[in-house]
């Protein structure tokens, strides 16, 4: 072939053309600005309140989209407060909220001015067909009662809506007219932005990158490019960190200990909300456990302070329930301690002798080190524990009746979920229609049933709390529970910004400052 | 010539649809829910319907293969399940990123690797053709992951010469290269080893024949004879090698792609794996699957070009 035109020189100048083609792109990098430079752990899908997921694409619609209110940390506890793009907000019962947005925020591509109509058409289409309109059952209908004021009516009382809807990406307010123009709906290429920031541009696996709109009337934002660079994985993210690559980034547990004994300089750590609980389950309809006193042994033979010092080295706080601290509810005292006497003596009573456990755990390093200690510790009072590591998607499966079998033969797990900021988003999997689904440790009572439904609508807040303490209560003395931890959502950052994160973990950009 | 390449191409097809057919089955055989998977555990039953739905996961593996192969044939390798973008366009702004990996990795490979085995076989028994052994058995031995791994900790976290993430800015051929030297040296270095040694065993064999002999015996430069005569056919293993070598550098670039956080197709498939988005993973693997392939042929052509007698084998 070479003897019939092509030369070997022509082969290699070829190759060479194609690598050369293959680097060149088209876009110039701009240079002598205020970059803030923070990690995405996944690459953006969706920009639509409706299909949207995920943290990072939330913080890219917070800083281009309008809401209606904002989550604050006041004193350690969650509250709401009205958005800058709010001239008055108020709840006028419990069903009625009414708001007044303030005139002169324009939405890009001239689409004109934010209004009621804005916010009705957005919050009724959510409830329609969203992603998330099970978060949106508590919602009926806006009144538009002026071009800027409206009326939000709920279906029936619920007090954190305004917390755990409105001030959520999910209640992100679109342009009508410009979605409508779209087609109704639309992914990532945003129709009309009306934020602080808008989107530059977005280059698919590798980068989300804002600038301050030029638009927006309020006070701009005080960095001059936000670049959300995909790092998937955490510890790559750590190392682009250390390398001065990225100014803010969520650490892992074990990075955590290691910037806790020697901090960069020129860093510190910053935690947003500890909202996620974990406990070691126990399935009571499993022949072995169905005994309320071999469970009942287990809690007091679990050294949940150690387990904690052996896994998290003492960076998570002690849990004693699902609600974490900050909400209405959350206990401080759990009604059991470790006594690995008690807990020979208990087994004894119910005469059992020689049982062996499978306990069940995703495959992650601080899990699998806590699960040797549960071993070595039902060990100690005759429980052979089989320790079975699961890959995520495996692991969900185990308690799911409709997933396979496995939920037949589960026994006791290590499990951990997440929360948002509101009690009532704790309690759900655990009432009797979970059962078969998230409730694996397949328990039903009737007061729990009837408290679930009254808390979600009480909006006393003490009583409220009365309330999920109970049911807390309740679930502890099933014995089917050992509360383990809660664990933060973890950050480092350049002590030259000031980083705004809401407590479940998400940047707010427009609120990050210089220092 | 002509009805090798025939043959060849024909071939390549065959074990083109062999191999994604193969992942196509594995891919569905993974464990876990695809549903929980993709949407998180707090998923309701009806966007999980609504996933299976889009997903075909309630038809047959067979079902869904012919149709995802009838489509590709029409050149539409479907949609992302999340982001609604086309596979083939997700495909196409990641694999310009692992060609210029693979292809900077054999590059400097073989601009080392092949003048020192050259230079080993010239000199056997040398005190510097026993380094170079040495060096080339070291290099082949250690894994490109570790390579990856400690060369970022050194020379980005510590030394802070080169980036740690990313591809760098586009349109920005400066900033590319400077990406690509980490990563081009984690995945090339083993086949400097590899290379090295294969050149030197060939050419140990060549520099013995008698065409060989005879150029020394006309008293032509020893370095006319080694680069010149003996090279050209020597070099012949070292091509077809190269043809599976790119390949290989293909998923090597795999673990290179994710410790520098570069957005090749290697990392595509591996994050699209987890997060269970089969048609991203399909139209990925079909397209690795091709390259690899095409790459195998080429250097078969080329080796063939080469060496008339390697046309009768098929």
């Amino acid at each position: 072939m070479l003897q019939e035109g092509i030369s070997r020189r022509d082969l290699m100048l070829g190759a060479g053309v194609l690598t050369a083609g293959c680097l060149t792109g088209e876009v110039i990098y701009a240079q002598g600005r205020t970059i803030l430079r923070s990690r995405n752990k996944a690459d953006i899908e969706s920009l639509d309140p409706l299909t949207m997921g995920t943290t990072q694409e939330r913080e890219v619609m917070t800083a281009t989209l309008p809401r209606l209110a904002r989550v604050v940390t006041t004193g350690g506890a969650y509250d709401w407060e009205p958005s800058v793009y709010v001239e008055s907000f108020e709840i006028v019962d419990d069903t009625t909220i009414a708001f007044k947005l303030k005139p002169g925020f324009n939405w890009s591509s001239d689409f004109g001015e934010l209004t009621a109509e804005d916010v009705k058409y957005s919050f009724e289409r959510a409830k329609g067909d969203s992603q998330w309109k099970d978060k949106w059952a508590a919602f009926d209908r806006v009144e538009v009662t002026g071009e800027y004021s409206g009326n939000i009516v709920l279906a029936y009382p619920f007090p954190a809506f305004t917390l755990t809807v409105l001030a959520h990406g999910m209640a992100c307010v679109v342009s009508r007219a410009a979605v409508e123009a779209a087609g109704g709906k639309y992914t990532v290429e945003m129709p009309a932005t009306c934020g602080p920031y808008m989107v530059k541009e977005w280059i698919p696996k590798q980068r989300m990158s804002l600038v301050p709109d030029p638009q927006w009337p309020g006070e701009k934002p005080d960095f001059d490019e936000v670049q959300a660079i995909l790092v998937a994985e955490i510890t790559a993210a750590e190392l682009a960190y250390e390398a001065g690559e990225l100014d803010v980034t969520q650490i892992s547990p074990e990075g955590f200990l290691r910037y806790e004994e020697a901090l960069p300089a020129g860093s510190a750590i910053a935690n947003a909300g500890h909202l996620n609980y974990a406990w070691l389950g126990m399935n009571t309809e499993h022949p072995k456990l169905s005994d309320i006193r071999v469970r009942k042994a287990i809690q007091h033979a679990i050294d949940v302070d150690t387990a904690l010092q052996a896994g998290f080295s003492g960076s998570v706080i002690k849990a004693n329930g699902i609600i974490p601290p900050g909400l209405a509810g959350h206990r401080e005292k759990s009604g059991y301690d470790y006594d690995p006497e008690k807990a020979r003596a208990v087994l004894a009573e119910a005469g059992v002798s020689g049982l062996e456990l499978d306990l069940k755990t995703m495959n992650l390093p601080e899990r699998l080190v806590i699960a040797q200690v549960f071993q070595a510790n039902l060990a100690a009072v005759g429980i052979k524990v089989n320790i079975i590591p699961l890959e995520v998607g495996t692991y969900w499966n185990q308690g799911r009746e409709k997933k396979g079998e496995e939920w037949k033969d589960l026994q006791i797990y290590l499990t951990r979920f997440g929360g948002g900021l509101d009690p009532s988003g704790y309690v759900n999997w655990f009432v009797k229609e979970q059962i078969g689904n998230w409730n694996w440790e397949r328990w039903t009572d009737p007061e729990f049933e009837e408290l679930y439904l009254a808390a979600a609508k009480e909006s006393d807040t003490e009583k409220r709390a009365e309330m999920y303490l109970r049911m807390q209560q309740i679930m502890e003395d099933t014995g089917a529970y050992v509360w383990l931890w809660h664990d933060p959502e973890s950050f480092i950052h350049r002590t030259a910004i000031v980083p705004s994160i809401v407590p479940g973990g998400e940047f707010e950009y427009a609120y990050f400052k210089k220092a | 010539m002509l009805f090798y390449a025939a043959k060849r191409i024909g071939l390549t097809a065959v074990i083109v649809t062999a191999i994604v057919f193969t992942l196509f089955c594995l891919i569905h055989l993974i464990p876990g829910d695809p549903a929980a998977v993709a949407l998180g555990p707090y998923a309701t039953p009806e966007m999980e319907a609504r996933f299976i739905e889009k997903m075909q996961l309630d038809k047959p593996v067979h079902v869904r293969f012919l149709s995802f192969a009838w489509n590709a044939l029409q050149g539409n390798l479907g949609e992302d399940i999340f982001s609604e973008r086309p596979v083939s366009r997700i495909v196409a702004e990641a694999l310009p990123y692992t060609i210029a990996l693979a292809f900077a990795s054999l590059g400097w490979a073989i601009l080392i690797g092949i003048p020192l085995g050259c230079f080993s076989a010239a000199h056997p028994n040398s005190w510097i053709d026993r380094l170079t052994g040495v060096i080339s058995i070291a290099t082949i031995t250690i894994p490109s992951f570790v390579v990856s791994i400690y060369s970022l900790l050194i020379f980005s976290v510590t030394l802070r010469w080169f980036p740690v993430i990313g591809a760098g800015e586009a349109g920005d051929l400066g900033d590319q290269l400077w990406h690509l030297v980490l990563p081009a040296f984690a995945v090339g270095l083993g086949w400097v080893g590899y290379l090295a040694r294969m050149v030197r065993a060939s050419m140990l064999e060549v520099l013995g024949e008698t065409h060989i002999r005879s150029a020394r015996a006309f008293g032509l430069p020893e370095r006319v004879v080694v680069y010149r005569y003996a090279l050209r056919v020597a070099i012949l293993p070292t091509v077809t090698l190269l043809g599976m070598g790119f390949g290989s550098a293909f998923s090597g670039a795999v673990f290179a792609e994710i410790i520098f956080s570069r957005p090749g197709i290697g990392k595509l498939i591996y994050d699209m794996v987890v997060a269970r988005n089969y048609p991203v993973v399909q139209g990925g693997v079909m397209t690795a699957a091709i390259l690899f392939v095409t790459a195998t042929l080429i250097a078969d052509l080329v080796a063939a070009a080469l060496d008339p007698r390697m046309r009768a084998n098929l």
